[in-house]
């Protein structure tokens, strides 16, 4: 390249080819700073190479002792804690249900047309969403002591806000058009709802509540961890006493069961759609 | 026989139907033409009362029906029947169900809620759809149908309410003109063989022409012309499109008219 | 009229087909789910819990015994004053630098997790993966990882890393792998194919075409969905020590076991105050990226 073309190149794009060295000097600082804070917080955490490698030797044991898997004569037992922890998330998430139910509908924009009210109402929706089901069942768990009960509640209790909300959008989403036909035929308001808006929402919210069936079976695995019995608990048991072939046969044998559940949950959405 | 008597509606400022006066008689097919916004839709809310008129009255044989609640208001409507611009059915429910709707408010309530119906209103039903050549379709869900087969089904419901007045808000604008003519033939058939009065929206001259008996033109929320459709002369036209729509520019014959 | 009372009798027939069809499959469907059900409630132990006479009461007395006995003259006194903030937050230096701990373990968990799953998220990538066995092992393993509960993990690694922050960060560290590693593949696969051919028709190798040609594309979408994580994190972070992984979970638990009800309250409206600034901050940071991608 000749000097001429570089100063014509210069004239017609100037930034190109000088790059502002004011602004990689600031990239490159923050850079270096990002990643010193990061190795600073590492070094905090006592994050040393040397327990990294003889954790992840113990692990190596740990699996090497899982094999073969075995469920310890325990099987009947630990199908019954897989029972017993869908049963908690389903009847967590059918509570949930009949209690969003009402909320939802009050917190739709078009049922509720007091925008001071609706406000309110969805904040304080938004506030308790904010509290997770572990912290739930641990309160609860030291209410009503340990059991299942204790978990079921906190399911619901953490997920209650969200499904109320999602019910509100869905009604709220919900085509004015179909509602209209049905009152210009004259019929009462109960029945354009059963008409007009219930088609149109009820698979939307069945769906939604899957999702949350799904998910409830994940959370009631944990529940059982701080004391609301089922799978969890079976599994801290056996961690506890170093027993892993068992924790590996019961992590496998959950496994399957969350994809089934989610197999069967999502035919029965692809049908609601 | 419906009247209206200086019916008017506000939407805060804007005035969408201004003094509005008219009636029309049993057996009649009037349409009522008149560009975008000039009230139409608005005009036929209020005599089905979706939408309330700020002013004036509408009767029907002589009983004021503007300021009727609850209950008589619900009777009202549905000895009005309305048939919408789209179609506005349920579209997950089947089509016997939605044709059903214009029985609803007759029957009790928990068999309403249940959606059962006797086996004569589903005849019923069955006899309406089959006389526009739907009874076919009538286990399917209405959403997976065509919109001029939907418009069909939206008029068998219309039927089953066994309307003294039927209103029909653009009916054939979201359709192809051969669903059009189909729609438009079963509108006029009901108008001669029910004797009833049906009023339509329209926003294509040529089908206002060649199915009105009576046609009705309104521009910014008034009426300017009511009479039969040979009176609607190209100087009518200019009044009622502002001169938007000059014989060149025209969609529709307008040219053969003047 | 024969014909239209045929319609009518056809009609008829087709309906009690498809409804004797459609009954049995109701009656069916509600059979087995309210069998499921009431089996549900039943082993969840729901209807025969030993809950008390007065449940609510309970709960009231409980929620009544996390609210601190503060005294309003004495709220500004020191620890040593019964009714002060500060003998309600009586270990606040512990409870800050546990706060503390529990943010890095957020923080640096994400990062690595981030890190993993970028790379995992290349590996899945139909576009970006030629080899099809690759993609089905990484994405199995990654739904694996999805599969498994934070606090089961959690348990396993504290087994092998003993009590403390390492147990957490590699357990976040794992799940976050495992989620952003899915989000990222979803964003690699809707990079724009024809920059990646002006890339390729230049000559360009799998790396400097990943460089130039992919990150500059999905850069923003990447650090906004990290961001998302990193919040979830945190609240990830503070449940984990209950189980003793490190982070301020520890001392939730431990007013649980002591019965510190109002304690309790005090550490979780701590939390609840760390999640609150990282959600502001995170999300003033995510509305500059995407600002930022706009304008580019």
């Amino acid at each position: 390249m000749n000097p001429g073309q570089l100063a014509r190149a210069r004239q017609v794009a100037p930034e190109a080819l000088q790059p502002s060295w004011r602004r990689r000097l600031i990239n490159w600082a923050l850079t270096v700073a990002a990643a010193a804070a990061f190795v600073a917080m590492c070094v905090d955490l006592q994050l040393a190479p040397a327990s990294v490698l003889s954790g992840f030797g113990k692990l190596g044991t740990f699996l090497a002792n899982s094999m073969p898997p075995s469920d310890g004569g325990d099987l009947p037992r630990i199908l019954v804690a897989l029972a017993e922890t869908f049963a908690m998330a389903l009847a967590g998430t059918v509570i949930a249900t009949l209690v969003a139910l009402p909320l939802g509908v009050i917190g739709a924009k078009t049922v509720v047309g007091q925008p001071v009210l609706h406000f309110v109402f969805r904040r304080s929706l938004d506030w308790f969403r904010g509290v997770p089901s572990l912290v739930w069942a641990l309160i609860l768990v030291s209410a009503f002591g340990l059991g299942p009960f204790g978990g079921v509640i906190a399911l619901a209790l953490a997920d209650i806000p969200s499904l109320a909300k999602l019910f509100s959008e869905a009604i709220e989403n919900a085509d004015e058009k179909p509602l209209d036909g049905v009152r210009a035929a004259g019929v009462s308001p109960l029945m354009a709802l059963r008409y007009g808006l219930a088609p149109q929402v009820v698979p939307v919210m069945a769906s939604q509540v899957l999702f949350f069936l799904e998910s409830n079976f994940r959370n009631a695995a944990v529940l059982g961890i701080v004391g609301a019995g089922g799978i969890g608990f079976e599994l801290e048991e056996r961690i506890r006493i170093f027993a892993f072939d068992q924790v590996v046969f019961i992590i496998g044998l959950y496994m399957i069961c969350v994809a089934a559940l989610d197999m069967v949950s999502q035919s029965l959405r692809q049908r609601l759609a | 026989m419906l009247e209206l008597h200086g019916v008017t509606k506000r939407f805060g400022d804007t005035l969408a139907v201004d003094n509005v006066s008219f009636s029309c008689q049993r057996g009649e097919l009037v349409g009522i033409i008149g560009r975008s916004g000039a009230g139409k839709s608005t005009l036929l809310r209020m005599v089905n009362r979706l939408t309330d008129p700020t002013d004036g009255h509408i009767s029907w044989d002589g009983r004021d029906v503007s300021r009727l609640n609850g209950a008589a208001l619900r009777q009202w409507r549905r000895r009005c029947a309305m048939i919408f611009q789209q179609f506005n059915l349920c579209p997950r429910l089947d089509v016997i169900t939605n044709v059903l709707v214009g029985v609803v408010a007759e029957r009790p309530l928990a068999s309403s809620l249940m959606k059962f119906f006797p086996a004569a209103d589903r005849a019923r039903a069955i006899l309406e759809l089959d006389a526009l050549d739907m009874a076919h379709a009538a286990l399917q869900r209405a959403g997976t149908l065509s919109g001029g087969q939907q418009q069909r089904v939206a008029i068998a419901r219309a039927m089953l309410q066994e309307p003294e007045l039927v209103l029909a808000d653009e009916p054939v604008a979201s359709l192809d003109p051969v669903n059009a003519e189909v729609v438009m033939d079963a509108l006029q058939k009901i108008c001669r063989e029910r004797n009833v009065p049906v009023i339509v929206n329209l926003h294509s001259l040529e089908i206002a022409r060649r199915y009105c008996t009576r046609i009705v033109a309104m521009s910014k929320g008034a009426i300017v012309f009511d009479g039969p459709p040979a009176g609607l002369t190209q100087t009518v036209l200019d009044r009622v499109y502002a001169g938007r729509m000059t014989p060149e520019t025209a969609p529709f014959s307008i040219v053969e008219a003047a | 009229m024969s014909e239209t009372s045929s319609a009518v009798t056809a009609f008829e027939a087709l309906r009690r087909q498809t409804l004797r069809r459609q009954r049995l499959q109701t009656l069916a469907g509600l059979l087995i789910f309210s069998a499921i059900l009431l089996i549900s409630f039943q082993r969840s132990q729901f209807f025969s819990s030993d809950i008390g006479d007065d449940p609510l009461g309970r709960i009231g007395e409980f929620l009544n015994r996390m609210i601190p006995d503060l005294k309003g003259e004495a709220l500004l006194a020191d620890s040593r004053t019964e009714g002060s903030l500060a003998w309600w937050y009586y270990d606040l230096p512990r409870w800050l630098r546990l706060g503390w701990q529990t943010v890095e373990m957020a923080i640096v968990a994400t990062v690595l997790g981030a890190v993993g799953g970028l790379l995992a998220s290349f590996l899945c990538a139909r576009n970006l993966m030629p080899i099809a066995a690759v993609r089905f092992t990484v994405r199995r393993t990654l739904e694996a990882i999805r599969t498994l509960p934070d606090l089961v993990l959690a348990l396993i690694l504290v087994a092998a890393f003993g009590a403390g922050p390492l147990a957490g960060v590699i357990t976040l560290a794992v799940s976050t792998m495992g989620s952003l590693g899915k989000l990222f593949s979803e964003i690699n696969e809707e990079v724009d194919p024809r920059q990646l051919e002006g890339m390729r028709a230049s000559g360009a190798g799998y790396a400097a075409m990943i460089r130039y040609g992919v990150v500059p594309q999905v850069l923003p979408n990447y650090t906004s969905y990290a961001l998302i994580r990193l919040e979830g994190n945190l609240a990830g972070a503070a449940a984990l020590g209950i189980v003793g992984a490190g982070g301020i979970g520890i001392e939730l638990q431990r007013a649980i076991t002591y019965t510190e009800f109002d304690t309790y309250l005090a550490i979780l409206l701590l939390i609840v105050g760390m999640i609150f600034l990282i959600d502001i901050a995170s999300e003033a940071i995510r509305h500059r990226l995407i600002g930022l991608g706009e304008s580019r």
